[in-house]
């Protein structure tokens, strides 16, 4: 059967590729730090196939039709469409892993989701700005769109059991792949708001204890309450959670955490120690 | 769930097209012309008013869309942090 060989948290504020050269020395050092390690470790693991969650930042879906959780099944993904984004990363399609996808999909339908389906997905900056900034050589990669950007969102509490839900997935894939999982977003951020720019540390701190910790219950009792009290982009917090139930809620291990102004994102970069395979 | 101006909406979305926002920035008013706007909502666009436009619209939309018109960031910053309690649903 298949293994699960990584599971990785990073953020991807675009200012991170946009205003790069308005980011201070020392946020610059941290922040190319964090990606080199995150780099260094999805590498290690030597993967078959990446499993990355992100929202879709309105590339693929609008308010006409707006998929709370949506898995890419294609042959190939889109690559990103954003100007900025085309101009440092060049990959106009990227690989897919359909015969993985389509067997998260059966998982998911026996297990009490009912995602929705894209043949052809664009992979937008949340999906790419990790791949990008951490080095990694494109691989075949199973997208997953949660809906994090345009209320009401998923619960956190379903977000953690589609973690779970996708290393059951893994453990019955049928061969030998090495299969990663990354949750992309956050931390905490505010865009379009009234907050825009305001980095809330405090939060951000709290909540990467909660992950340390260990205890998911807690830790979704601690997100369904203050995610609606801070800037809309911890939102994408969700997508750190779903990693953390793939991951069985243990192991978080902090990789960076850089509140930085400049890209107004506090940026967090995580990598989960996984029990030995028995 | 947040209030949300299906044509605002639209507009902002569509204006992502990097052809489109050119034609867009070359005359407005050609292109408004092909959305149901209501007529407030049209005049909130044409002068800009952030705070309006705001508590209709998804606030990353919001955010596209000045950069596509040509606001400089830190304007918007400016304009939108006067602007209490926009954005609306916020994360919950």
């Amino acid at each position: 059967m298949a293994e699960l060989a990584g599971v990785y948290a990073a953020s991807h504020g675009p200012l991170i590729i946009r205003k790069w050269d308005s980011v201070s020395p020392a946020h610059q050092l941290a922040l190319t730090g964090a990606f080199n390690e995150l780099g260094r470790r999805i590498k290690a693991a030597r993967l078959d196939a990446l499993i990355i969650i992100s929202p879709d930042h309105w590339v693929n879906f609008f308010i006409d039709n707006l998929p709370m959780i949506c898995v890419g099944v294609g042959e190939t993904h889109g690559g990103p469409n954003e100007a900025w984004m085309m101009k440092e990363f060049s990959h106009q399609s990227l690989p897919g892993h359909p015969e993985l996808a389509r067997h998260i999909l059966d998982t998911a339908l026996a297990s009490g989701f009912e995602p929705s389906v894209s043949h052809r997905m664009i992979l937008d900056h949340g999906f790419c700005i990790p791949l990008l900034k951490a080095g990694i050589d494109p691989l075949p990669i199973v997208p997953v769109v949660f809906n994090d950007i345009e209320p009401p969102f998923p619960s956190v509490a379903r977000c953690y059991a589609w973690g779970e839900m996708l290393a059951r997935a893994i453990d019955t894939m049928p061969g030998d792949l090495r299969v990663g999982v990354l949750g992309s977003g956050g931390l905490s951020h505010s865009v379009g708001e009234a907050t825009m720019g305001l980095i809330e540390e405090e939060f951000d701190r709290e909540c990467i204890s909660h992950f340390e910790r260990g205890n998911p219950a807690a830790l979704c009792d601690f997100l369904t309450q203050r995610l609606p009290q801070v800037g809309n982009g911890a939102s994408e917090i969700r997508n750190w959670v779903a990693a953390h139930g793939a991951a069985g809620g243990r192991g978080f291990e902090l990789i960076n955490y850089s509140a930085v102004p400049e890209v107004i994102v506090g940026c967090g970069f995580a990598a989960w120690t996984l029990p030995a395979r028995t | 769930m947040s209030k949300r101006d299906y044509a605002l909406n639209k507009l902002f979305f569509d204006l992502q097209d990097p052809a489109k926002a050119a034609e867009y920035r070359a005359g407005r008013a050609a292109v408004l012309d092909r959305y149901a706007l209501k007529p407030e909502v049209r005049a909130a666009v044409e002068a800009d008013d952030v705070g309006f436009l705001a508590k209709l619209v998804n606030p990353y939309l919001l955010r596209f869309y000045f950069l596509v018109a040509g606001m400089p960031d830190d304007e918007f910053m400016r304009r939108i942090r006067t602007t209490a309690g926009a954005g609306g649903g916020r994360n919950g």
